[in-house]
């Protein structure tokens, strides 16, 4: 499924790189613990965390995900956001906690790695 | 559903809390953050978490949760285990991701702590 | 309990217990074919006085000691225990009340009966008055100490009322050691346990105790150490957390939420992520953040007790 079908039907807010949407995504990954996604995360996934700190952009390009959805009302950092214009990676929000929007994206047919 | 249903949904096992299997569950979080669990995650809730060490223990302690599942196949130190033998925490491991372990409970029914009672079997 | 209501509880414990719950369930059975000279042995290396006699699956009777020794007395030849056994048995449900043993004990004046299900008829164990006997006396201990701690939780839970002053003020320290992160959390733990057998609200409990434990994680966190200290009122709890130092050089900035200094092992630990002192802030319903660089940090939380879960947004 593309990332801008997920965007509507989830009713998503885009914080950045909002001409980047077009890109497929192949699964998802949910964690707030960097070191987890540097290690268990694959290519073209749509990462779900808490996290807000700039570090995140560097992680998602390092692996190329499709994109970051921030959760429970979080909103990016400045510097986050700077950095994720920069590197073409898109950053969501959403009100939902992670386990009801990851529930969502599961129903809609976004697995997990394995 | 109770907390049986949870372990075999979650394919997990349980390290600690045999006896409290029978324990009802209707809502979870996942989440690594402690601060975000206390500030956010409902007592009586599960905890889906990626964390061990004693203080995600600690945190279902003070918030009141009912129970923890570790994912990805994690199974904390045994000063751990036995802090939650101590507060009647019931301890699971599941060989699962957060994302998938969301995935099946939130299909089965479980609702997360922002979403009302509203489908509960 | 006086003496007086303590039989009335055994009377009314004939009528609870059900027989399967005090039987002895690992029955030690003899064939039929066993002779009457191996008995003594049996049954004294078993610790009996009897046992159900079973041709495969069917009992078919009882033997006892009190048989051998009629047979001794009668200076009789030997022979298979089916000739010198009881083959009047009678039997008792696993699922009767105690009293139905009692009352078959007294009819018939056996030593022991066997004891069946209902349905299967199967033989489930055995019952000699001794076990009865030790039944009851398990269950009035366990109601003994069941109401001992009965006695003990409601004793503090009034605690408040029961003290009679114009003010009643109870005080409890904890001291928080710096950097041990294992043992972080044990003074909030402490508190909130003193606070539940207070029999506090739970709500109220709740957030003093999440309310500690962030704070306390921050002294272990960024801090040598320090104390909390709780000031529990029928009204209110008023907590005061201090350290002697670093301090904190900007406090309009470390209320900021997601603001943090925390170094990134606190971080993999799923702590310092910047939304400690909010969370204080969000159980509290006041909160008071004072701070001198070089000197120490103070922190004061207070919780109307008549607050319940209105300031808390969970």
């Amino acid at each position: 499924m593309k990332l801008t079908e997920l965007i509507q039907k989830l009713n998503l807010s885009v914080r950045s790189a909002k001409t980047h949407l077009d890109r497929e995504v192949t699964g998802g990954y949910a964690s707030d613990l960097l070191s987890d996604v540097l290690a268990n995360s694959e290519e073209g996934n749509l990462w779900i965390t808490l996290q807000i700190h700039q570090n995140i952009v560097g992680v998602a390009s390092m692996k190329d995900l499709a994109g970051i959805i921030l959760v429970n009302n979080r909103e990016p950092e400045p510097e986050t956001l700077e950095k994720a214009e920069l590197e073409k990676l898109p950053i969501m929000v959403t009100e939902m906690p992670t386990f009801e929007l990851v529930g969502k994206l599961y129903s809609l047919g976004i697995v997990g790695t394995k | 559903m109770i907390l049986k249903d949870i372990q075999k949904i979650l394919e997990a096992e349980v390290i600690v809390g045999d006896d409290l299997l029978g324990e009802d569950i209707t809502i979870a979080c996942g989440c690594d953050l402690m601060s975000d669990v206390l500030s956010f995650v409902k007592p009586g809730a599960l905890l889906l978490t990626g964390l061990i060490n004693p203080q995600v223990v600690r945190t279902a302690e003070m918030a009141d949760l009912r129970a923890i599942c570790f994912v990805r196949g994690k199974r904390p130190a045994q000063e751990t285990i036995e802090l939650a033998q101590s507060k009647s925490i019931p301890l699971l491991t599941t060989p699962l991701l957060l994302f998938e372990s969301c995935g099946r409970l939130h299909r089965e029914g479980l609702s997360g702590c922002s979403e009302n009672k509203k489908k509960i079997k | 309990m006086t003496p007086d209501n303590k039989i009335s509880r055994i009377q009314e414990l004939v009528y609870e217990i059900r027989i399967g719950e005090v039987m002895q369930s690992d029955v030690i059975t003899i064939s039929p074919q066993t002779h009457m000279s191996e008995l003594r042995k049996i049954l004294r290396e078993k610790r009996i006085s009897g046992a159900p006699v079973m041709d495969g699956d069917e009992m078919v009777g009882i033997i006892s000691i009190e048989d051998f020794i009629k047979w001794l007395a009668d200076r009789e030849h030997d022979c298979p225990i089916s000739e010198k056994m009881s083959k009047d048995v009678q039997t008792l449900y696993a699922d009767e009340p105690l009293t139905q043993a009692v009352n078959k004990f007294e009819r018939f004046g056996f030593g022991r009966f066997a004891v069946i299900d209902r349905q299967s008829r199967r033989l489930l164990g055995i019952i000699t008055k001794g076990d009865i006997v030790e039944g009851l006396l398990k269950k009035l201990e366990i109601d003994h100490y069941k109401e001992e701690e009965e006695i003990y939780c409601r004793r503090v839970e009034h605690f408040f009322e029961d003290i009679l002053a114009d003010k009643v003020v109870l005080l409890f320290q904890y001291d928080v050691a710096g950097h041990d992160f294992k043992r972080a959390g044990e003074g909030a733990s402490r508190l909130k346990a003193s606070l539940k057998r207070l029999g506090l609200d739970p709500q109220i409990v709740r957030r003093v105790a999440i309310a500690t434990y962030e704070a306390e994680m921050n002294l272990v966190i960024y801090t040598d150490g320090g104390q909390i200290r709780a000031r529990v009122e029928p009204h209110e709890i008023f907590v005061k957390v201090a350290d002697s130092g670093p301090g904190i050089p900007d406090i309009q900035k470390v209320l900021q939420p997601g603001y943090s200094t925390a170094p990134e092992w606190v971080r993999n630990l799923g702590f310092g992520a910047g939304m400690g002192l909010n969370n204080i802030f969000k159980c509290a319903s006041k909160m008071e953040l004072k701070s001198v660089v070089g000197k120490g940090t103070q922190l004061y939380i207070r919780i109307d007790t008549k607050d319940g879960a209105m300031s808390e947004t969970n």
